[in-house]
């Protein structure tokens, strides 16, 4: 899947693979909310963000309308990823929404603004993948922040 | 799409200042033109002004009108003299002076003078506006111009002999009001000459465009994105410039009517050029770029990129969402 945001002319490419398998991570916690951390790498112009993996938390909390996870235990992966060619690192973060539209809540706003402001996140444009999804459907909802505001992809 | 911020991007490759070698030869060319009328006419020419687009601050880097105004005293072509002699005379001594540099043509109004590419490749192009003040040493009080008609101008007779105006009066108009809007009125007037530039020899002057610009900012309220502002105009000469007794009044002298400087059947196309336009891009925002295209030669791609700040991002421990 490549998605875009044209007004700031960043896009993004992934593996309809790894969506599905986050769909069915995300649906196996169901009726509760469910989420991960994003890793992938930039285009050499750093224009594209290539997402290519999911690490799972290992500690979180979740209900049907909220999800909290640590960075317990995570650290030795994303080492691993970072080793890699290309180099992957941690870009951005994904839940679920079930029953629900994958539209951010103030909550995970705040998320994002946390993101930005943690030193050693060292990431200027989080993205966000919310997976909203009933019995019938499932929608995508990818978010990048950029210059102070967030941004669908499309 | 987004619509303005295409046009926002249109205006920004028409900056005048990405032309800024071309745009230096055209005052230096400019200042030329109007020294060799000074040492030409000495005490009979008040000094030469520049009145284009320039002037004005509405400019696009794709056309250069640089106008020379030269105001002539009452009695410079003798106590007699008509504004043909004044003109044929203007005329004859740029052709004398410039013949092997430039092509000389006579104008509506003006002379012009279109140098031959230079070494760049770039033709400067002056037109010289003579005009006469209406009594001799009135000038410097009121600043009011005659001006000779060459050939037939819209509704206005060729050989009318005069069109009474002050310059100053219209570039401060264009000016004061474009400065009052902020960026709005001059952003359009830039579009919509983008717009004409993509035609051949239109016959709408930039004046005329400027003018109708300001009278639909006149004519409502004016809000919403640069797109909404920019189909408010259109718009509104779609709807009004075919109307019998639509005026376009010339701030120099409010008995001029600019509307006549367009043929009725000049104004109908406008209009239906305008009618077109909407349509158009009514049924494809991309149409836009059609009719208000990018300046190929300042086109940027989009410099935005994904920016991490060194080192491997680690996230932060605990996050809620929702």
């Amino acid at each position: 899947m490549i998605l875009k945001v044209e007004k700031v002319g960043l896009g993004i490419e992934t593996e309809d693979k790894l969506l599905n398998s986050l769909v069915e991570n995300g649906k196996s916690h169901y009726p509760n909310e469910f989420g991960g951390f994003l890793v992938g790498y930039y285009s050499d112009d750093n224009r594209y963000l290539h997402i290519t993996n999911t690490i799972l938390p290992k500690s979180f909390k979740a209900s049907k309308c909220s999800f909290e996870r640590s960075t317990k235990g995570i650290k030795k992966k994303l080492d691993t990823y970072y080793k890699e060619t290309p180099q992957k690192f941690y870009v951005g973060e994904w839940h679920t929404h079930p029953d629900n539209s994958p539209i951010p809540s103030m909550t995970d706003i705040s998320a994002i603004n946390a993101i930005i402001n943690n030193r050693n996140a060292c990431l200027a444009n989080p993205v966000l993948l919310i997976i909203g999804y009933s019995k019938t459907k499932v929608d995508f909802g990818f978010y990048v922040w950029f210059e102070n505001k967030l941004y669908r992809y499309e | 799409m987004d619509k303005s911020l295409h046009l926002n991007t249109v205006i920004k490759t028409h900056q005048i200042t990405k032309e800024k070698d071309l745009l230096d030869k055209h005052i230096q060319k400019k200042n030329e033109v109007k020294e060799a009328l000074e040492k030409e006419y000495g005490n009979n020419v008040y000094a030469p002004f520049n009145s284009g687009s320039y002037a004005k601050n509405t400019a696009i880097n794709t056309k250069f009108d640089f106008d020379l105004v030269s105001p002539f005293k009452r009695n410079a072509f003798g106590a007699n003299g008509t504004l043909k002699e004044m003109y044929e005379a203007v005329y004859d001594f740029l052709y004398d002076k410039y013949k092997n540099d430039a092509e000389v043509r006579k104008q509506k109004v003006s002379i012009g003078l279109e140098f031959y590419a230079d070494s760049d490749g770039d033709k400067i192009k002056i037109d010289v506006v003579p005009g006469r003040e209406l009594n001799q040493d009135q000038y410097k009080d009121d600043e009011n111009l005659n001006l000779y008609v060459y050939y037939k101008y819209g509704n206005i007779a060729a050989d009318s002999e005069r069109i009474k105006t002050n310059v100053q009066s219209q570039i401060s108009n264009i000016k004061d009001r474009a400065d009052k809007e902020k960026d709005s009125i001059r952003k359009i007037i830039r579009l919509l000459k983008v717009w004409k530039n993509t035609k051949y020899n239109y016959p709408s002057k930039s004046f005329f465009l400027e003018l109708i610009t300001i009278k639909a900012f006149d004519n409502g309220a004016m809000t919403g994105s640069l797109w909404n502002k920019l189909k408010t105009v259109i718009e509104y000469i779609k709807d009004n410039i075919t109307n019998d007794g639509f005026t376009l009044k010339d701030p120099g002298n409010s008995s001029n009517d600019l509307a006549d400087t367009l043929t009725d059947s000049e104004k109908q196309q406008l209009a239906d050029d305008m009618k077109n336009m909407l349509d158009r891009i009514e049924e494809n925002d991309e149409n836009i770029k059609t009719y208000f295209p990018e300046n190929p030669k300042f086109k940027e791609e989009d410099k935005n990129s994904y920016n991490t700040n060194g080192g491997m991002p680690v996230p932060p421990p605990k996050l809620n969402f929702g």
